[in-house]
């Protein structure tokens, strides 16, 4: 079996008929932590929400390969189950859904898809309350309505409490920095950091060098016009930040 | 005119004919006060008739069109009623009523009066002459009036204490033949008191019973009246109830109507708020899948200070229609005003329908006056977020549907009130959410 997380060959995905992404080619090994960068524009949304499978979001050439099996023809929430997480840069409001119910409820209906047996409210909450601790996320924020009045640092914090709780084997973190002051940033960070692991790999979607500064990354790839025109090391980021992007996009 | 509307609109219908045969054999009949209150109800009511589109607050819900038929009046029914009321496991003093008549007293509340009406006679206590009548009985509630008018049965309440509670379970028991019950309800609460009025419509069997419900409330001075109201009839009966309310100074009147049954409902409330700083709050959830459920609401702000807040969600599939129809008047000198209305609707499938019609009418300076509508089906973003995360997309679909109702109940009732409302709520939104075949 291959240590290849993911293996993206060739992505051309359309939205609306538009193609958005022309051509990507990217592979991520189990342990390592790699990122998008790119300006507006340059497709960073499309590639996070085709890797998560959102409707209309249309893969018209290439593969993507988790764990070696084709993702594109799995629904999203099998996707979940197998393993895969999208941290949304825009976690949707749902007033009138208990966040806590929320979490049981998505914990359980990925345990029920890979056919482990469901964890009862008090061993959900137990293991809640220990991942929201360490994210500082209070009791109280787990009562309210899922994500519903949130501040931008609750709503990105509460992503990373979902990635901590279901344990993803690939996760996918898009603009996790956007709206966020460097306290919340630093935070979110750490949570980030406690979960690398050798048996999961992470995608960090970002515009600004910032948050990787506190998330450093194995691999850099500079994302333009839907295609990858550059990869490196740690370094690219900080060179990226320098010279902004128009100096890597005439380079390349 | 076609040949129908012509007949119509000269012939006296269904109810006045009633009116002409029976009324010297209505309860009550003969007592002064009440003879003049029921001629000029029917009056009233004469003014439309049973309601065609053509009358402009009835246009999306065809009444007239509905009874084709000839019902007979409802009769006293000698059987007890054998269900239970949705709210049964809550305190309070329980008036049972089938087919529309009161027939069993379980409980008293302490301050609490409670008189027949089908037995009104010349030993009636003042304070139901004092009010009765008075509300939801005029020309712009027709079917209040009618209610009225052909008043055969019903309950007058009168609470002086704090804290009363009082269930009315109207349950509609299986019967053979078409019936129309006209009933009222009197609440009056007097200076500073409160009830807590808990009122279900529940009943089975197949018939084309209309059910015509008049109620009238009366909050004096500081009163507090908490009304949590179920509508869930059968599928194949017609449900109309007309609610007229007055509010004194500084009285709160706060509702949850929830509409599950009926193919065709309508509520039809008047809310007067006549003291200075009176509110009122009303939450309205429907679930249509066939047929119609229908609010429509006029919110008279007669004082300053006034308050009111109004917010009705609709889930409609199938081939359901919701009509959401909300009237907001601030008369002269109701300064301070502050009123909003917000109709929110989900539609689950193509020919579901909503009509959603938000009305302001001004006429005081330095009023905050605020309304919105939404009607679209589920959002893709908050699904595909679910789905992202593990949850099946029927079960997330389901978990968005009961989100969208639990916005409007989940802050508004106590535990004990929200679970009985859900365990009705629930089977409402399978059947609702079921894909058409």
């Amino acid at each position: 079996m291959s240590d290849m997380m993911l293996e993206i060959d060739d992505l051309h995905v359309a939205v609306d008929g538009k193609e958005i992404l022309k051509g990507i080619t990217l592979s991520i090994p189990a342990g390592e932590v790699h990122a998008v960068m790119g300006p507006n524009g340059s497709g960073k949304s499309t590639l996070s929400y085709t890797l998560a499978g959102r409707e209309g979001y249309e893969v018209t050439r290439g593969q993507i390969l988790y764990h070696g099996e084709d993702l594109t023809q799995l629904a999203p929430e099998e996707r979940a189950a197998k393993g895969m997480f999208l941290a949304l840069q825009y976690p949707v409001e749902i007033p009138g859904v208990v966040t806590m119910t929320f979490l049981k409820t998505a914990l359980n209906a990925q345990r029920r898809a890979r056919g482990e047996s469901e964890l009862d409210a008090l061993k959900v909450l137990k293991l809640v309350r220990e991942k929201a601790k360490a994210l500082k996320i209070g009791e109280e924020m787990l009562k309210r309505a899922l994500n519903a009045g949130f501040s931008g640092g609750e709503k990105k914090r509460l992503e990373i409490l979902q990635m901590a709780v279901f344990e993803p084997k690939m996760a996918i973190l898009d603009e996790t920095d956007s709206g966020l002051d460097i306290d919340a940033l630093k935070l979110v960070a750490e949570g980030v950091n406690a979960l690398r692991a050798p048996d999961r790999a992470m995608l960090v979607i970002t515009h600004y060098q910032r948050l990787l500064s506190f998330i450093v990354p194995d691999r850099v790839h500079v994302l333009a016009g839907g295609r990858i025109v550059k990869s490196g090391g740690a370094d690219l980021a900080l060179e990226l930040e320098a010279g902004g992007y128009e100096r890597i996009l005439e380079d390349a | 005119m076609t040949a129908l509307a012509i007949k119509q609109a000269l012939e006296p219908d269904l109810f006045q004919e009633d009116f002409a045969v029976h009324a010297a054999g209505l309860p009550g009949a003969g007592l002064a006060w009440l003879d003049k209150r029921r001629a000029e109800a029917i009056k009233a009511f004469a003014s439309t008739g049973i309601p065609t589109r053509r009358v402009e607050a009835w246009k999306y819900t065809d009444l007239s069109a509905s009874i084709a038929e000839t019902l007979a009046p409802a009769v006293r029914m000698r059987e007890p009623a054998t269900t239970a009321g949705a709210f049964a496991e809550i305190p309070g003093a329980r008036l049972v009523f089938t087919g529309g008549f009161l027939h069993a007293v379980h409980g008293s509340e302490s301050g609490v009066e409670t008189v027949d009406l089908s037995t009104i006679d010349s030993n009636t206590p003042g304070w139901v002459n004092d009010h009765f009548g008075l509300l939801a009985a005029g020309s712009e509630q027709p079917l209040g009036a009618a209610s009225f008018a052909l008043m055969r049965s019903g309950v007058a309440v009168r609470v002086r204490a704090p804290n009363a509670a009082l269930h009315l379970d109207f349950i509609n028991p299986f019967r053979r033949g078409d019936f129309v019950s006209h009933s009222r309800v009197l609440i009056v609460i007097e200076e500073g008191a409160s009830l807590r009025l808990m009122e279900s419509h529940t009943g089975e069997g197949t018939d084309q019973t209309l059910a015509n419900l008049g109620i009238e409330l009366v909050l004096m001075p500081s009163a507090k009246l908490e009304h949590v109201r179920l509508q869930a009839e059968a599928p194949s009966v017609r449900h109309v109830t007309s609610i007229g309310a007055r509010l004194g100074r500084g009285a709160e009147y706060r509702a949850l109507y929830a509409a599950l049954g009926a193919h065709l409902s309508r509520l039809d409330v008047r809310i007067r708020l006549e003291g200075e700083g009176a509110q009122a709050n009303l939450r309205n959830i429907t679930a249509p899948r066939a047929g119609i459920a229908d609010i429509t609401t006029v919110m008279d702000h007669a004082s300053p200070h006034t308050t009111s807040r109004q917010l009705f969600k609709s889930v409609v599939g199938g081939t359901g229609r919701a009509v959401n129809q909300g009237r907001v008047l601030v008369r002269e000198g109701a300064v301070k005003s502050d009123s909003h209305q917000l109709f929110k609707s989900l539609l689950l499938s193509p020919r579901a329908e909503c009509d959603a019609k938000p009305e302001l009418e001004i006429f005081a300076d330095d009023v905050i006056c605020g309304h919105g509508t939404a009607i679209g089906a589920l959002d893709d973003g908050a699904l595909f977020y679910l789905r992202s995360r593990g949850i099946p997309e029927p079960e997330a679909k389901e978990l968005l549907i009961r989100a969208f109702m639990e916005d409007a109940i989940g802050d508004f009732v106590d535990p004990a009130i929200h679970g009985a409302i859900w365990r009705r709520l629930d089977g409402a939104l399978n059947v609702v959410g079921q894909t058409e075949t």
